[in-house]
């Protein structure tokens, strides 16, 4: 850390070697101290005013953090306290038969909900990125859903709208399915929480907006010149150069996914309700702190979720480096 | 007026602070605390679940104590079931428990056995209750909680739908009989409606059975189950016939009508349950039209019931308070005082006390419930030892668990597995 401010110094000192005499020792180490004086004071003023946040950083964040990775190798109970165990919780999780049924609904949603979202974020996109009277309204209306998704209220909504009798079950009994409301249906309740993912859309779609507006028009020009159709367009100009702003909506959306809780407790509890159908990974984690009271098992369950998490993003930057094309670099 | 509205705003802002300030500093001065005079009243919090009814009537007993005992101000709040234990338990972690609470028989253990509730022995008149009452009370050989009232099982049933289908439930029947009656009230019974509900998923009447074969739920040491995974193979399969034939409401029907009831919304038409709960279902189904009535629950043996007089809910002092004996004075008027027990009604079930059986006024529901009582009086044996810490989680798997058979995710014999796994979990977690 105090070396970088003392390096980034070194240019302002460049007009005392420039002044046409050799650098004299002296003069350039008190510039480089003065200098440094200087810095070394706005950035304590920086600190200061960052305090806050920095407490704020400290007390909730990092150090429940900290706080949750000791547990994790304690059997620690809410009450009772605990004692260090090692990595007991850690090889009890891989005989624990839920902790795959959980890792099984969590993945399942993930493959479903994100790569529909963002079709559904990217089409929409595209139509709203028209100049047309009354887009505002349009991209306001469409954004709005994302707004209340994660809310209790829009969940309890869902779970009428999915019962036996609501709305879903009498629109599609209409079509001869007699599967029921997905409320109570285990093969098909996952869907629900896609849908209310997809609903959701919201956020990915504004980005896919700005990238959209951000393709230079002359690149569409001349493509018409040649004469390419609307899909050699969009899959040889509008993809790679939106390719950026892809990467960033899948992996922000992928991390999302893997960590959706609220509208899942509450649609399906903490059981993971109709038969652990819904029993997402956070779902299971919250059931074995607050049900079980099982805090330091619970611990080691959201540090592999941490770490999976973690491995997911990893990879998915590798990844990027060969498929994503950032416009300007040549070369790529 | 309106140009310096930040000024305004910031000196308000400066006069809250100072005045907290002074708050605080008048706090840290009084280092004797409050005296418990009616200048100086001392305060307790009381907090117990239930809804908005039953929180008018104990409000209004609250302030009769107020009235009648100058200097003790009592902080009064309560939650439905649920919330009220997820706030108990965090607050049982920063040891801030209110100073008198509701508790229920299948916490007691989690919070008895953690030295959080206070021995009522000599702070509390238990000369009054009724016999049997307070066995239910004890921890580690003290008294830790009173009860208010008491229930037992039953069976719950729809009179005018088993009239109608020419059904009687005599004295002794057992549980095929039971299931028999179940198929052929549903065959009277128009579609979406059913003579009884499927009740192998509910850990209570698992124990009810096993009592009923001289057995038990728990060890006596709480530490294991008593059964082997047999017995409950047995008991996860008993209703099989039950569901594939559809006289009992398949489970992705009956799962949706949480948290409401099948009586409530007239779909059901039997069920065993906690008797108290006649005066929650009979409002509503005398709406609809319906009776309800309350039968001994099914038996293998007609000479054992398994019934046991279980407190119905329980008050505790936190041994936290810095009040004890004023704490111990507010529950000695709500089980003993006429007055009070006149105003409480039997919002909480019948009262545990003498002096509170008398003064209570007894409406039609609350006779039905007396006469039942009193019809299996001599089948009452022992209460089990109060259940282990872990019951919570353990009732919460054994529903969760049986669902998946329900549903045919699962086998019973692989469910059994699956929940043997989890409750020896539990019951070593909570050693």
């Amino acid at each position: 850390m105090s070396a970088s401010p003392s390096t980034a110094a070194e240019p302002k000192s460049g007009p005392v070697g420039d002044a046409g005499a050799p650098p004299v020792r002296g003069t350039r180490g008190a510039a480089k101290r003065r200098s440094s004086a200087v810095r070394g004071g706005e950035r304590l003023a920086g600190y200061t005013f960052m305090t806050p946040w920095l407490i704020g950083t400290a007390v909730l964040t990092i150090g429940p953090m900290a706080w949750s990775l000791y547990l994790s190798f304690t059997d620690y109970h809410l009450i009772r306290g605990g004692d260090w165990v090692g990595m007991a919780n850690y090889t009890a999780i891989f005989e624990d038969p839920m902790f795959f049924r959980a890792v099984r609904v969590t993945l399942l949603y993930v493959v479903i909900a994100v790569p529909i979202k963002l079709v559904a974020s990217l089409l929409v996109a595209m139509l709203l990125s028209q100049q047309r009277r009354g887009m505002g309204f349009y991209r306001a209306a469409f954004y709005m859903p994302s707004l209340i998704a994660m809310s209790v209220g829009v969940a309890l909504i869902w779970k009428a709208l999915f019962s036996n009798d609501g709305t879903q079950d009498r629109f599609m009994s209409a079509f001869g399915w007699d599967g029921g409301g997905f409320l109570g249906n285990p093969e098909v309740s996952i869907l629900m929480l896609v849908l209310l993912a997809v609903w959701s859309f919201g956020a990915p779609m504004v980005i896919f907006l700005a990238g959209l507006m951000q393709v230079p028009q002359e690149l569409y020009e001349a493509a018409d010149v040649d004469g390419a159709s609307k899909w050699r367009k969009f899959v040889h100009i509008t993809l790679p150069m939106l390719s950026p702003v892809i990467f960033f909506n899948v992996l922000m959306e992928t991390v999302g996914a893997f960590q959706l809780f609220g509208p899942a407790y509450i649609i399906g509890g903490d059981a993971g309700a109709p038969a652990w159908s819904t029993l997402f990974y956070t779902v299971r984690i919250y059931s074995l702190a607050f049900t079980d009271f099982r805090m330091g098992y619970a611990s080691a369950y959201a540090w592999l979720l941490v770490l999976a998490v973690g491995i997911v993003t990893i990879v998915m930057f590798r990844a990027a480096g060969r498929l994503v094309f950032y416009a300007g670099e040549d070369g790529r | 007026m309106i140009s310096h509205p930040y000024r305004l705003r910031r000196r308000s802002l400066l006069a809250g602070a100072t005045g907290a300030a002074a708050l605080a500093a008048a706090a840290a001065c009084g280092d004797d605390g409050p005296a418990g005079t009616a200048d100086d009243p001392i305060e307790i919090s009381f907090e117990w679940w239930g809804d908005e009814a039953r929180a008018e009537v104990t409000q209004q007993a609250v302030d009769l104590f107020q009235e009648k005992n100058e200097g003790i101000k009592v902080r009064t709040n309560f939650a439905d079931f649920p919330t009220y234990w997820d706030s108990m338990t965090t607050r049982m972690a920063a040891k801030d428990l209110p100073d008198v609470l509701n508790m229920d028989y299948s916490r007691l253990l989690q919070f008895g056995s953690n030295g959080l509730l206070m021995p009522l022995e000599g702070l509390v008149d238990t000369s009054d209750f009724l016999d049997g009452f307070l066995d239910t009370g004890h921890v580690n050989g003290e008294l830790v909680a009173v009860p208010i009232a008491g229930n037992t099982l039953g069976l719950i049933y729809r009179s005018d739908w088993y009239e109608a289908a020419g059904v009687t439930l005599q004295p002794g029947y057992t549980w095929a009989d039971y299931q028999n009656a179940i198929r052929t009230v549903t065959g009277t019974l128009p579609e979406g409606k059913w003579g009884g509900g499927d009740f192998a998923g509910q850990y209570h009447f698992m124990e009810l059975w096993l009592r009923q074969q001289g057995g038990s739920f728990y060890t006596e040491d709480g530490k294991a189950l008593n059964f082997d995974k047999a017995k409950l193979v047995e008991w996860w399969t008993l209703n099989a016939d039950l569901q594939a034939e559809g006289a009992v409401p398949p489970i992705d029907v009956s799962s949706q009508w949480a948290p409401e009831n099948g009586f409530v919304l007239d779909t059901i038409g039997a069920d065993p349950g906690w008797d108290n709960f006649l005066a929650w279902y009979a409002p509503t189904v005398a709406e609809n039209g319906g009776t309800l009535a309350l039968a001994a629950p099914p038996s293998l043996d007609p000479a054992n019931l398994g019934l046991y007089l279980k407190p119905s809910m329980q008050l505790c002092i936190s041994a936290t308070t810095e009040y004890p004996e004023e704490s111990g004075k507010l529950i000695d008027f709500l089980l003993t005082d006429p007055e009070a027990i006149a105003i409480l009604g039997t919002s909480r079930g019948i009262p545990a006390t003498n002096v509170g059986r008398e003064n209570v006024e007894i409406d039609e529901v609350s006779q039905a419930v007396l006469d039942y009582e009193a019809s299996v009086e001599q089948y009452l044996t022992a209460p089990p030892p109060p259940p282990p810490a872990a019951t919570g989680s353990i009732e919460v798997k054994f529903g969760e668990i049986y669902q998946q058979v329900q549903y045919g995710e699962l086998t019973a014999a692989e469910a059994v597995d699956t929940f043997f796994t989890e409750a020896e979990t539990l019951l070593a977690a909570e050693q």
